[in-house]
Formats: C-alpha cells, structure tokens, sequence
C-alpha cells in the first residue's frame, strides 16, 4: 500500500479545501457536496435550527396564555439579571456542580485505583460497581427519598444507632441540608462512572514505568504522585469536565425530591427554566434563561480548555 | 486511499443515468405518495361532507384520563347512544397526574383556534388563563342562574371570570381534616373546630403519647403548599388576591396572622415535624395511615389507603370532618377538581352544550361518583339513597365541600403560584412571615397588572 500524502505534507499547501487535491473535479465535488448534504441537514435540524430559535425566542416576549409574541430586545435579559431566583438558582446550580465534581473526581480516582489492582472476584466487583450509574435518576430520587426521610427513613435511624447524631436530621426539609442531600444522592450514582472513566485511563499507563520506578526505589506514593497522576492528568480533566458540564443541566433529582424548596434553596438553573417554560409557558423568558445557562456552560467548558491546553503544552504534548 | 475511494463513490454509469430515468423514478415514487397520503384525504372529505349534510352534528371531547370501574369513552358513547342529532368523538389526555401535559396539551390545541376540540375539561386553576385568553366561551346564555344554583357556591365562584361563567363544574374534591377516632375517644375530645382546638388536641395526643405526630400537612415548595395556604388564610376571613384578579392582600393582617399559624405548627407549638416542610401529599400521608399521626390534612383520596388493611393500621379508626378555622373566619377547603369548557372557536356550541347538559345531569354524576370515583359538583346528587349505598365516605363530603375555596383566580396563576410557592416557602422555613409575604405581595402585583 502506497503511503497516501496527508494534506499537511503537501509542499506549500497550508489550505484545508479539498478542492485544491488534484483528480477532484467539479463533478465529483457535486457528488460529495449531495452526498454530504443528509449530515449537514441532520445537524442544521436536531442542532442548529433549535440553538436559532432559542436565541430569537430569548429576544421576543412569548408567552402562550397571554398570547403575546413581539420582539422586545434584550429585555428579558435585563429582567434576568435583576431576578434574585435567577442569581439564586445560579449559585445553587455552581455550587452543586463545584462540590459533586470534586467528590466524584476524588472518590472516583480512589475507587480506580483499587479496581486497578488485581484481586479475586475483580471482574464481579467492577461489573456491579457500576449499578448506581444504570439505575434511572428518577428512580435513585425516589430511593433516597426514602432513604433520607426526615422520620422513619434508614439513614437517621443508622446514625441515631451508631450515636452519631442525637435527633433526627431533617435532610431534604431544611435549608442546610437540602443541597447537601441532593449532592450525596449525585456523588452516589456517578462516582462509578467517574471511576470508570479513570481506570480506562490508568490502563493506557504502561506497566514497565512501574517496573522501572520500583527499581529506582520508588514508593508507592511516589510512583503515584510523581508518575501516575500526571499521566492521568488528560483524562482526569476531560472527564471532570464531562462531568461538571454534565452536572450543571442538573434537573432530575432536585424535580423529584424537592421540587427546588425549601426557600428555593434547591432551585437550579434547569428546574427554573423547567417552571418557567412548561409550567408558566412563558418560552420567551424561559428561553432567555436557556440561553443564560448555555453561557454559564460555555464558560465552564472554555475555563477547562484552556488549563487543558496549557497543561498539555507544559508537558510538551 | 481515500482519493481512491471517491473515484469509485461515482461510478461511470450509474442508476440514475441508464435503465431508469430520473422522471421514471419521480413519477413512480410521486404515485405512490399521492395514493398513501390522497386516498385517505378524499376518503375524509367525503365521509366529513355527507355526515353534516344528514347525520348527526360532530364534535370532539377532550378530558384528562379519569377511569374507574367505568371509564370516559364508555360515558361518552352512552351520550352517542342516547340521541341521534349529537356524535361525540373523545380524545383522550395523560391523566391528572400529569397536569403539566394535560394543561400543555390543551393550550395548544385551544391557541390554533380551529373549534378543535369543541369540549374540554380544565383543572380549576387553568379556567382564568383559558377564559382570559378568550379561548372558553361564556356560558351564562345557556346555564341560567337556577342551573348554577344547583352547585356548590365556591365551585360556580372559580368557575367565573369577569363576572362571566366560562365554565361548568364537573367533579369536586376538596382539603379536609382527617382524625383518628380512637386517639380523639381516649383524649374525651371532639374533632377540633378552630385552629387553636386543632393545637391544644394535637399537643395532648403528643403528649399522653397517642402519636408521634400531632398534626400533618402540607408544606413542600410545590403547589400544595398553595393548596394548604389557601385554606388557612381563607379560615382566617383573608385572601390571596380579591376577585377583581387586581387586589394582592396576601400581606394584609388574616393572611399574616394565617401563614404565621403554619410556621407555629413547626416552631412554636411543635406539633408537627419539619419534615412537613419537605412533604407533599404522599410522604404526610404515610405516617398518617401507619398509625403515627392524629391528625391529617390531605384530599379524599387518603379515605381509601386508610380502610384498606394490606397498608394501614388505622382501618375502621378515621373519621373525616370539614377542616378547623380561626376565631374571625369560617371553615375552608382548597378547591381541586376538572370543570367543562366549550372552545370558544367550536363552530358547534349548541351541540357541545347539549352534551355538557347530559354530563350534568345528577344521573350521570351519580354515575361519575359510583363508578369512577369522582365527587359530585351538585349540591343535591349528595342526597340520593345511591349514593349512600354505594360510597356512604363520599356522602359525608357534602359539608366539606361547602367550604370550598378557589385559589386564586387570575390569568397569570401559572406565574402567580411559581411566586407564592417560593414566598411561602420561606415564610416557613426563615420564619419572617411578615417580609415574606410583602415580597410575595409586591411580586404577585408586578405579574397581574402586566
């Protein structure tokens, strides 16, 4: 097979236009123009044209009971920026994210780690490992509804016994607690796939660094902190960064648990926007919110682009 | 490769060029596509134009899906049955357990303004936002005041807007208080009137440890905590908003003195656990049933679970009354249950009154109330021996239902009731009722007179 000239080798030809490979005439650019025409139609339909009309809509005052339907500019966003739910909503929704990132990362590094190592029964144990992660939210709220309940749920009963607290925490009925209890609930249903993400990862790292780091007198923390970690680093931020994003469109466990009480404590962004379109059908402003929380997501995704970047080019990548 | 590859994607003859033609394809896929989608077009046009020349008149009934031992298509095609000018075709919803669906559904439906669906049952706070937005016809024409006397008053109230009945009141179900018999007999006491009875009997079962719990409700930042709020407010003479849809008194001093009672419940008089701050109409009703609690504000719903021995401890050990009051006010039920509308684009408005005519009818709701398990609207169907034999707990309702209260009647209910859930929430949770409420109040009056 004859090496195939990539189009970065070609000599003084930094365009990317297929156009310029020799033997492409008109006629078969056609053909690959028809062929590529369903992709781009898919996408302009299920992607494009939705982000559009979110944009226009988040510009109008649509409302569907009050049958109004103008463009109004930016109004809406400035209604946004003064709504105290909104900043609420936001800051919940931050900080839900920031804390369920991080214990997930950590617990789902440690639980890599282990999984790692080879023992007795492994297969058994990463297969099962990953049941939380299968189960529908909707069903992991109920559970933990259950679970946590203020009165007769399991988990005040166990701490009541073990001593560890003297009366019944009130989990999801409190301002202090609701967040906490959603964040629990989050970190024990996809830690597994953190986990998961991660032993993938450690099992790029080759085994002869290892060899070679005992050799050289390396303890285990070293070889870990030194070797490993920096290694993982790639995955760890890709995944953390699926994760966070993930964790931010948060709707499932605060909608079946809490309903975003008590006192909008835990109201986030997407369940707001929840309220708003479907409940108040006001599309207008709900999808201003969209729109608010699609910036806050981007920010997010570009905040670990660029720590990526840098990282990877300080490793010489 | 890959250049390769392409050269072979086109080659030198393909289909389109020799044996068929492009036209030849054309033509016989266009064939085959007007024969699907044409043939059933002429089909209906046909069958549309002769019925309306000589059959009966078609209309469409879309409702919510309701069912018990009978359901809504069997009702609907006894109507059928029943008479020769009128053909009702039902639709059927998501059930009432899916309201935001439902509501959805039926507000698309209801903005193409085609007269389809010409009949439509509506959940109590939908009815200001479909009449406000000029989609339900005003039925006062057809239902005189005497057909409107026949309904309990507060349910013909939520049915009004603007002084105008845009719709008709179908089933109803209402807040009560739930007791336990046998806790209320060892006490000596008698199921409490005013709140403050309701607080000093819940305190004595608490502590002559009758119960865990002394008193349950509602208070989960969902539309039940309105639910609930609307009943003690309205107990104290107050009100959320007066009817003119305009007037926010949700600060003025009975709804303060109201929502500061619920926030004592938990904090102050302590007879009922925070954790009602977390539920709503289930979790409250679990301790209620497994004998942990005296006494319960929940729907008609819970009379079931309590007399059915496979979940509950409590059988033959409940009793129902209307729920307590403050001093100054009388006795209040929030108000639930789905009404009739008529489409105000129906070009058949005479038909679809006709059919909501034979729905009423106290035989039908006799029906509805033995068969499916719905309250009946009319005051009078309570009456019938029927009734009694048949569900003698539905019968004893009729003096809830007389304190029926709407919650709040305005088109923007939808926005409205985000605010009080939240306002309400906090009122509760932080304890500054009064703040809470002005915010509420000040909010509330922003979205109304938008």
């Amino acid at each position: 097979m004859q090496p195939i000239p990539t189009i970065a080798e070609g000599p003084g030809t930094p365009s990317l236009r297929p156009a310029r490979l020799p033997g492409l005439d008109t006629r078969t650019l056609r053909t690959v123009g028809l062929l590529l025409l369903p992709t781009i139609g898919t996408l302009a339909v299920v992607s494009l044209y939705p982000v559009f009309r979110g944009i226009t809509l988040s510009l109008r005052n649509t409302t569907l009971s009050s049958q109004t339907d103008s463009f109004i500019g930016l109004q809406n966003f400035r209604t946004l920026l003064a709504d105290a739910q909104f900043w609420n909503a936001w800051r919940n929704t931050i900080e839900f994210t920031a804390v369920s990132t991080l214990l997930e990362t950590v617990l789902g590094l440690a639980m890599a780690l282990v999984l790692f190592e080879t023992f007795r029964g492994r297969g058994v144990v990463r297969a099962s490992m990953l049941v939380p992660w299968a189960i529908p939210t909707v069903v992991t709220s109920k559970m933990f509804g259950w679970l946590f309940d203020g009165q007769n749920g399991i988990i005040n009963y166990l701490l009541k016994g073990s001593h560890l607290i003297q009366a019944n925490v009130n989990w999801y009925g409190s301002t202090q607690h609701a967040l906490q209890t959603i964040v629990i609930a989050d970190v024990w249903k996809t830690t597994p796939f953190m986990a998961l993400l991660l032993l993938a990862g450690l099992q790029s790292i080759s085994g002869t660094l290892n060899e070679a780091a005992r050799v050289d007198g390396a303890s285990a923390f070293q070889y870990f902190w030194r070797i490993r970690l920096p290694l993982l680093m790639p995955t760890l931020l890709i995944a953390a960064l699926l994760r966070a994003l993930d964790a931010f469109r948060i709707f499932d466990l605060p909608y079946v648990l809490t309903g975003g009480g008590p006192a909008d404590s835990t109201e986030t962004l997407s369940t707001l926007t929840y309220k708003h379109l479907f409940s108040g059908l006001q599309f207008g402003f709900g999808s201003a919110l969209a729109m608010a929380m699609f910036l806050t997501e981007l920010l997010i995704a570009i905040g670990f682009g660029v720590f990526l970047l840098r990282r990877m080019r300080a490793s010489g990548g | 490769m890959r250049i390769k590859s392409e050269s072979t994607a086109t080659p030198p003859s393909s289909p389109w060029r020799d044996g068929w033609s492009r036209r030849d394809f054309l033509k016989a896929a266009g064939m085959t596509v007007g024969g699907t989608v044409g043939g059933p077009l002429l089909a209906a046009c046909s069958t549309s134009s002769g019925s309306s020349s000589s059959g009966p008149t078609q209309i469409t009934f879309s409702s919510a899906r309701f069912y018990g031992k009978s359901n809504m298509s069997q009702i609907v095609d006894e109507y059928n049955k029943s008479q020769s000018k009128v053909h009702v075709t039902y639709q059927e919803l998501p059930p009432p357990s899916s309201s935001t669906e439902v509501h959805q559904t039926l507000v698309q439906q209801l903005a193409r303004k085609d007269g389809t669906p010409d009949v439509f049952t509506q959940d109590v706070i939908w009815i200001a936002e479909f009449a406000g937005a000029g989609w339900a016809a005003p039925l006062d024409s057809y239902f005189s005041s005497s057909d409107r006397d026949a309904y309990f008053p507060g349910l013909i109230q939520a049915c009004t807007w603007q002084g105008k009945l845009t719709a008709l009141p179908w089933f109803v179900d209402a807040g009560m208080l739930y007791y336990r018999t046998d806790i209320l007999q060892a006490l000596g006491l008698q199921p409490p009137q005013t709140w403050a009875d309701l607080t000093k009997t819940a305190q004595a079962a608490m502590s002559q440890q009758k119960a865990n719990f002394g008193f349950l409700w509602q208070g989960k930042q969902a539309e039940v905590l309105v639910c609930d709020a609307v009943e003690f407010i309205a107990s104290a003479n107050g009100a959320i908003l007066k009817p003119d849809g305009k007037t926010v008194t949700i600060a003025d001093p009975p709804a303060v003195e109201a929502v500061q009672y619920m926030y004592d419940t938990i904090h102050q008089s302590k007879i009922s656990p925070a954790d009602v701050l977390s539920w709503d109409e289930e979790p409250s009703r679990r301790p209620f049933t497994s004998g942990q609690a005296a006494l319960l504000r929940n729907w008609s719903y819970v009379w079931q679970n309590a007399q059915d021995p496979g979940g509950s401890t409590v059988v033959g050990k409940v009793g129902v009354v209307p729920l307590p009051h403050f001093d100054n006010g009388k006795s209040a039920a929030c108000l639930g249950g789905y009404q009739y509308g008529v489409n105000a684009a129906s070009k058949n408005k005479d038909a679809a009154v006709d059919f909501l005519r034979w729905m009423s009818q106290p035989a039908q709701q006799l029906r509805f109330a033995t068969e499916v398990g719905l309250a009946p609207s009319k005051a009078a169907v309570y009456d019938d021996p029927a009734l009694a034999k048949a569900n003698p707990f539905m019968q004893s309702l009729k003096s809830v239902f007389v304190g029926a209260t709407p919650r709040p009647v305005t088109p923007k209910y939808p926005q409205v009731t985000l605010v009080l859930q939240s306002q309400l929430s906090k009122a509760l949770t932080q304890g500054d009722v009064k703040g809470a409420l002005q915010a509420a109040k000040s909010q509330i009056e922003g979205i109304v007179k938008a």
